[in-house]
């Protein structure tokens, strides 16, 4: 008897052994610390990832039901292409279209973190999501009625049965789910990475020039491998007219005052634009900044007033140097990778084959009649659309570019070769994002700042197909979309400017592609 | 056998000793100075003679702790020790501890809000009325994660309109714990000590004893520090705050024990 229950016992334990062991290595899969990352804040004891937790959590964080009038989801945003920030957006923007007091802070890496938002003023990641779930200006709604709204759901009671055991829908899990999935978003990838850990790719002479600078200058606040000192500084810039205190406001302070957090470097291509308040569009901006463009008042950081100087002096070489470094944090697999994507892209099974294609060196002219009628009509459409925004007609935009969604769904993939079908879906796939946030909104303003990337993207597309019969001229406007530059087509030599009524001179043809 | 021996001595060692316990009702009533509280309808003055009336208010009390005369005291457990007292639901405003040892109080502590441990627990430690997606909706910040310890608001004249103030509302949300590890924020908690006075609290077993805490809102108004409503119509996590949490720390009175909850209405009643 006695010894049959130490057997029992003995079996059990080894069960109990193994699905630990199994809980443990499921969860290293969902998250892996990368060997050149300290360890983690986040207590991962009190909320183990698990395959089906940070599923439920993606489909929260993509579901807009978690708004009031449920049209805004966290990834409207913070979207994945864009480094989990919003996309051409200087403030955020919530619900109605109001605007948020702050530009969307980068989600990556927030296992590491100690506190959230500009200002520190949430504690746990686990809290976080609370704070932009009920900000009027964000999402606007309550927790409770998000829970209810949840349980209502034929499919949400099933998807938190998976991840939690029961159909039970509360606070704790609804928060964990959340923070499970942006727990698993990390960004180690980068050629920076690739380089610190040897895995083959070595930094160029500039770029490790640009290293050196950025040690000497720039990492006593943006330290480690975060990029970050997790901490709050006054960073000289002036203050706006209805003055965003930041810290200030959390800790009441006075050396707080217009102190934000230190933002992580890494994905900076993508998450333009730049500070608490998205001031600055490009990151030549930025480095002007902290070489002349600090202001000094009472709290601004030590470091940025050393040797008599205001401001941390660069000259233009070491600023070239220092964007070449810069760009080494880029981490495209974080941007792309498909796990943290809304939809998965249905992958072209040939995708591969074409991966390492040059894609301006190969001829992908199309003779399909089916083909050029469609990109006909979406030329009379894109023409529409321009000169709605030229009239600053919001509206007229918005409907015309929701009647070219089925013109490029609908195109005829048969009559495309399998290089053309994947090359055209790499393309639509960046074209479509552009043309949901036009589409989203029936504000011009805002129609304008997507307008320059739609035009890039449906440019490489007519000129890959050829499918034009006339010449056709691709502007630039250096001054559009906060200085990144903005791209408009027309047939036309001269045409008026999409993106300002008053700037005449802001518009140069680019290239002329000829039938 | 020997087993089985142990199993009943201690099981019934464990009913003797829940046996010698008892039940204490709190009963919360809220006031405007002598005044039972009356939502939205009912008019007052605070001390500068501003006109007002009340709209909401509720507020936390947690960490209470019977005292005895010898010093020591029963706490209530942890996690058993989080109230809600809402003006607008009734219900709120009785408290329940159950399992007080037998013995003779002679007063009551408690915490006014959170204390700054449950303040920074997990999620986990969130529940009732510290749910922050159920009873604690409107009692938490979450840009500046904390909870909301006295929240009042209501209309009054005075209080003059413009572009960022479509209605004469005032809001007073006090909170804010300390902070924590490099956040270090304003502490507004308060503690609250009540003597039964003359009285004394005797608790017998599987019996309930009843008693009434006086809530007096105009405290909040009135104090160290007067408070007009015209120049501060809305306090929150200012550090205006911190003359409000003081002004409030005082709003508390014992208010006699009662045989049911019954005669502690019908005192009310009498009192109106």
């Amino acid at each position: 008897m006695k010894r049959n229950s130490i057997f029992f016992f003995l079996i059990f334990a080894l069960l109990a052994f193994i699905s630990f062991a199994f809980q443990v290595k499921e969860g290293e899969s969902l998250f892996l610390k990368p060997s050149n990352f300290p360890e983690p804040v986040y207590d991962f004891t009190k909320n183990p990832l698990t395959t089906e937790g940070v599923a439920l959590g993606k489909v929260l964080f993509y579901d807009a039901l978690l708004s009031k009038d449920n049209t805004v989801s966290c990834g409207s945003c913070h979207q994945q292409t864009a480094g989990f920030t919003q996309h051409g957006h200087v403030l955020s923007h919530g619900i109605n279209d109001a605007l948020t007091k702050r530009n969307s802070m980068p989600l990556a890496n927030l296992a590491w973190f100690k506190d959230f938002g500009w200002d520190g003023g949430v504690h746990h990641l686990d809290l976080f999501a609370v704070s932009p779930l009920t900000n009027p200006a964000e999402m606007d709604e309550n927790l409770p009625n998000i829970l209810e709204k949840l349980r209502k759901t034929n499919t949400y009671p099933v998807l938190f049965q998976k991840a939690f055991g029961s159909e039970e829908i509360n606070s704790e899990r609804f928060l964990k789910a959340l923070s499970q999935f942006m727990l698993t978003m990390v960004s180690a990838n980068s050629k920076y990475d690739k380089a610190m850990r040897n895995e083959g790719v070595v930094l160029s002479e500039s770029e490790e020039q640009g290293e050196a600078i950025f040690k000497q200058k720039c990492a006593s606040c943006h330290s480690g491998v975060l990029f970050t000192d997790l901490k709050f500084h006054n960073n000289g810039l002036s203050p706006a007219s209805k003055a965003d205190l930041g810290r200030y406001d959390v800790t009441l302070l006075e050396e707080d005052r217009l102190a934000f957090k230190t933002p992580s470097l890494r994905n900076l291509d993508a998450t333009a634009p730049y500070m608490h308040d998205g001031r600055f569009g490009t990151l030549e901006e930025v480095l002007e900044h902290y070489d002349a463009g600090i202001e000094n008042n009472a709290t601004l950081d030590p470091s940025l007033k050393q040797n008599n100087r205001i401001g941390i002096p660069l000259s233009m070489d070491e600023k070239t140097k220092l964007l070449a470094f810069l760009k080494t944090l880029n981490d495209d697999d974080f941007l792309r990778n498909d796990r943290y994507a809304e939809v998965s892209q249905a992958k072209d099974p040939e995708a591969d084959k074409y991966k390492d294609v040059d894609w301006e060196k190969v001829d992908l002219q199309t003779n399909s009649p089916t083909i050029k009628a469609s990109f006909k009509k979406a030329w009379i459409l894109y023409t529409e659309i321009k000169n709605a925004l030229i009239a600053e007609n919001g509206d007229k935009a918005s409907a015309a570019i929701e009647s070219l969604f089925p013109i490029f769904n609908d195109i005829d993939k048969t009559a495309m070769t399998s290089m053309q079908r994947v090359f055209f879906q790499n393309v639509f796939n960046d074209l479509s994002f552009e043309m949901e946030h036009i589409a989203d909104t029936k504000d011009y303003k805002h129609q304008r700042d997507h307008f320059g990337d739609f035009s890039k993207h449906l440019f490489r597309l007519i000129k890959a197909f050829k499918t034009h019969d006339k010449p056709l001229y691709y502007f630039h406007c250096p001054n559009a979309m906060f200085k990144r530059g903005g791209y408009w087509i027309s047939d036309t030599e001269i045409d008026k400017n999409p993106f300002f009524k008053n700037d005449k001179d802001c518009g140069k043809i680019k290239m002329v592609l000829l039938p | 056998m020997k087993n089985i021996l142990i199993l009943l001595v201690s099981f019934s060692y464990l009913m003797l000793n829940a046996q010698s316990s008892g039940t204490l009702t709190l009963q919360f009533d809220n006031m405007v100075g002598n005044e039972d509280m009356v939502l939205n309808t009912k008019n007052y003055k605070n001390a500068m003679g501003e006109d007002f009336n009340i709209s909401l208010f509720q507020y936390y009390v947690s960490n209470i702790r019977l005292m005895k005369s010898d010093g020591s005291e029963y706490a209530v457990p942890q996690n058993e020790s989080y109230f809600l007292i809402r003006e607008q639901d009734p219900k709120s405003q009785t408290v329940t501890l159950n399992n007080v040892p037998k013995g003779k109080y002679t007063g009551i502590r408690f915490v006014i809000g959170i204390d700054s441990l449950r303040n920074t627990a997990d999620i986990s430690q969130r529940k009732g009325c510290l749910d922050v997606g159920g009873e604690a909706k409107d009692m938490y910040w979450a840009w500046n994660s904390g909870y909301i310890f006295v929240k009042m608001e209501g209309t009054s004249p005075v209080i003059e309109l413009n572009a960022d103030r479509k209605k004469p509302i005032f809001m007073y949300h006090i909170g804010l714990f300390g902070g924590m590890g490099d956040k270090k924020t304003l502490n507004n908690i308060k503690e609250t000590k009540l003597s039964f006075g003359s009285k004394k609290l005797k608790v017998k077993d599987n019996t309930t004893h009843y008693m009434v805490i006086k809530t007096d809102a105009s405290h909040i108004l009135n104090g160290s520090t007067n408070i007009s409503i015209a120049k501060n119509p809305s306090i929150m996590a200012g550090p205006f705050s911190a003359k409000i949490a003081d002004n409030y720390n005082v709003m508390f009175s014992f208010g006699g024990f009662a045989k049911s909850l019954n005669t502690i209405s019908e005192t009310k009643t009498a009192m109106k």
